[in-house]
């Protein structure tokens, strides 16, 4: 029998407690990807000094330097802060969904939604911008996942592997078709390369402003959505008997992951990795409480999305890697450490 | 900008047979994945770019060139006349472009697959992948070609895309060439160049359809334009351009002698397949032209062909003495160019205000016509440089 005296003496180093373990980590989270935005600023391919990029931002002049920071740098910035976020979040929603740890937004068609409407646009219509691209891959990506939605339900309701099933489906025909319509013109389609790649480059800020607000609508959907999956997790038996409803919650949950990574994809082109990774080691650190996983996807989202664009700005300068392709390489050793440890990919 | 491909349609059509008998079978899970046919990408990057100006007429040693490019890309065949072989196709020509039959006989040109024996005076000419344009622009006419990439294509003169247009579509490229369409046209000779590998795929069909000189990626321009030349019969229209062009080099050299020594150039572009916020800094395509023939000091190649560069990197263009961007034949940047032209940075940038960048039409660098029209832009471009 241990004396009291012995376990103040124990407690003193844990006395941090885990929700205060988990908010200091989230402060944590917070501070990095502030780091990262400032990082974001003034790193790139050429070289401006930290009093331009300050002047860039609060005291504005037509100079050149000034420009590549608020034309070029910021806009990328915010445009990694948002489809980071919209991709770690989604991958979250998808893994708490589907009760599988290796889903991702692709599981449910979207990137092949997305690239299928964009070389339609492309293709047929003759589309040639980034900014036209975004429109078609946005309905591309909730066109296809309404269709997922439909195939993935019986008359008994919605079964999550029916939905991953159908989602693996479409996407597989749909690859296929986007595969058929870009050989038929390699040149016309020449163009969809980039945009293939995955880039937050060359988005001006006007460009994503409507895509905004729907991603915000998502956000708050999949917070909404968070204590039910909770009780998800649980399966769905257990689940009813707390009262949850399952499609009320299902179908939240697929619109904030439509939403989010649509725009995502929209904004960027198809960027893998994010989603399946950031909501691994979010678990890795809280646990199971998918609201906890959430908040902190948020944050480590963009972080991982912006420490990879700028490893692309630097790792080959003066030529930039896109970050979809950094992406691979960060996350997929980091992905293979973390599955390896048994706590971080338990559901 | 909105025009439909008609391969396009084709691919539609097809897939959206299969996404039909996917939804169909969609009970069964049976997915139908739609067939890809194998194509490759071929694409020569090129410099382009604006103020299109005539060339010089020069037509004195037409007739010597002639034979000097006879001489260089045309064999005597066995089964042609062997004192006539060397002036044989200036004069079976002159009949060509009357319209009269085909002449009989053959006679022999040197291309990339061997010696091949070619009619004297070909009527029924396909000219696939690269060799499109550079034929038609010897002012031959194909009966069938396969598609060139819309921003090479935005930059030929209208004339020459009107030929283009007239002539069957065979193809997404030349290593994707339709085999039954090319042979239904009834060709009596093949003109190509395309990436070996491709070639390699069909040449033993393309030869049991027709003679089919072909010609690598890796050949040089001009020897490009003198077998073309030779195996169409164009070889007088070639001796002119040849001529023109000789001219046109040793009037810009001696004109603006001084600028050419005095000023550092570099040369930009940007492609249909370049990522957005990107541009790169060109070495091939017209700025050879202008690097080699006229002497500009341009930057050394020490990579690749092209160099990517970030827009937040425009602002370092202003060590050049001048910058060449491309244009189109209006003067207006080439469609990919365009987003560096709108750019903050570009507008603010002191070469630009200050009159120094400085838009070139290039509306090809495979052919004499083509160069001469570069040559006549740059040209432009060199006398509307400020002074120092």
């Amino acid at each position: 029998m241990t004396t009291p005296a012995t376990n103040i003496a124990v407690r003193t180093p844990r006395a941090v407690s885990a929700p205060q373990r988990r908010l200091l980590g989230l402060i944590a989270a917070l501070l990095l990807l502030l780091a990262l935005l400032v990082l974001s600023l003034l790193v790139g391919a050429t070289r401006i000094p930290p009093a331009v990029v300050w002047d860039a931002l609060f005291n504005p002049s037509a100079n050149i330097d000034q420009f590549a920071v608020r034309d070029y740098r910021l806009p990328r910035t915010m445009v990694g802060l948002a489809v980071g976020m919209a991709l770690g979040l989604s991958g979250a929603l998808i893994q708490a969904l589907t009760r599988n740890p290796l889903a991702e937004s692709g599981i449910l068609g979207v990137n092949a939604g997305s690239s299928f409407a964009v070389a339609l646009a492309v293709g047929v219509l003759g589309v040639r911008d980034i900014a036209g691209y975004m429109w078609f891959a946005f309905v591309g990506a909730l066109a296809v996942t309404i269709m997922v939605m439909l195939l993935g339900s019986t008359r008994r309701g919605q079964s999550s592997v029916l939905m991953v099933l159908a989602g693996v489906s479409v996407g597989a025909v749909l690859t296929g078709a986007t595969t058929a319509l870009t050989l038929s013109d390699p040149y016309a389609f020449d163009q969809m390369r980039g945009w293939r790649a995955g880039s937050i480059v060359g988005r001006p800020l006007a460009m994503i402003w409507p895509l905004l607000p729907p991603m915000a609508l998502g956000l708050v959907l999949a917070f909404a959505a968070a204590g039910a999956l909770n009780a998800m997790a649980l399966g769905d038996d257990l689940a009813m008997a707390q009262g949850v409803r399952l499609v009320r919650t299902r179908v939240l949950a697929v619109a904030a992951i439509t939403i989010l990574a649509g725009g995502a994809t929209a904004v960027a082109g198809p960027i893998g990795f994010v989603g399946l990774m950031v909501p691994h080691v979010a678990r890795w650190i809280v646990g199971p409480d998918q609201r906890w996983i959430f908040a902190y996807s948020v944050l480590l989202g963009p972080s991982l999305l912006l420490v990879s664009d700028i490893l692309g700005r630097i790792a080959m300068a003066p030529n930039e890697i896109p970050v979809g392709i950094v992406t691979a390489f960060v996350g997929a050793p980091v992905l293979i450490a973390l599955v390896r440890r048994r706590k971080a990919s338990t559901l | 900008m909105t025009k439909t491909n008609p391969n396009s349609k084709r691919a539609l059509t097809a897939m959206f047979l299969s996404v039909a008998i996917f939804l169909s079978a969609c009970g069964g899970g049976a997915a139908t994945s739609t067939p890809a046919p194998s194509a490759t990408a071929t694409r020569a990057p090129q410099a382009s770019s604006a103020a299109p100006s005539a060339a010089a007429a020069s037509s004195a040693a037409a007739s010597a060139v002639a034979r000097a490019a006879a001489a260089s890309s045309v064999a005597p065949s066995a089964a042609a006349a062997s004192s006539a072989a060397a002036s044989a196709p200036a004069a079976a020509s002159a009949s060509a472009a009357g319209g009269t039959p085909a002449a009989s006989g053959t006679r022999q040109v040197k291309a990339d697959n061997g010696m091949i024996t070619v009619p004297a005076n070909p009527q029924r000419i396909a000219a696939i992948g690269n060799a499109s344009l550079p034929f038609i622009d010897l002012g031959g006419k194909p009966l069938g070609v396969t598609t060139i990439q819309p921003s090479l294509l935005e930059l030929v003169p209208k004339e020459q895309k009107a030929i283009y247009d007239a002539a069957t579509n065979l193809g997404p490229s030349g290593g994707a060439v339709d085999l039954e369409k090319l042979a239904s046209l009834k060709p009596d000779l093949i003109m190509a160049q395309m990436p070996t590998a491709d070639f390699d795929k069909i040449k033993d069909k393309l030869q049991s359809i027709a003679p089919t000189v072909y010609y690598g990626l890796g050949t040089e321009w001009k020897a490009f334009a003198d077998g073309l030349a030779a195996a169409g019969n164009r070889t007088e229209a070639l001796a002119k351009q040849k001529a023109d062009f000789e001219a046109r080099i040793k009037s810009i050299k001696e004109t603006y002698r001084e600028t050419i020594a005095n000023t550092t150039f570099v040369a930009l572009d940007r492609y249909d397949s370049s990522a957005a916020g990107v541009f790169v800094v060109t070495h091939i395509g017209c700025v050879e032209i202008a690097k080699d023939e006229i002497g500009l000091n341009l930057p050394a190649r020490t990579a690749g062909a092209t160099e990517e560069r970030s827009f937040e990197q425009i602002g370092d263009l202003d060590k050049y003495g001048a910058i060449l961007y491309p244009v189109d034949a209006a003067g207006q940047p080439k469609t990919a160019f365009a987003p560096v032209v709108g750019s903050n940075s570009w507008k603010a940038l002191p070469a630009v205000t200050s009159g120094r960048a400085l838009g070139i039409y290039c509306p090809g660098n495979n052919s004499y016509g083509a160069v001469l029209t570069y040559l006549g832009s740059l040209e432009n471009a060199l006398k509307a440089l400020p002074k120092k």
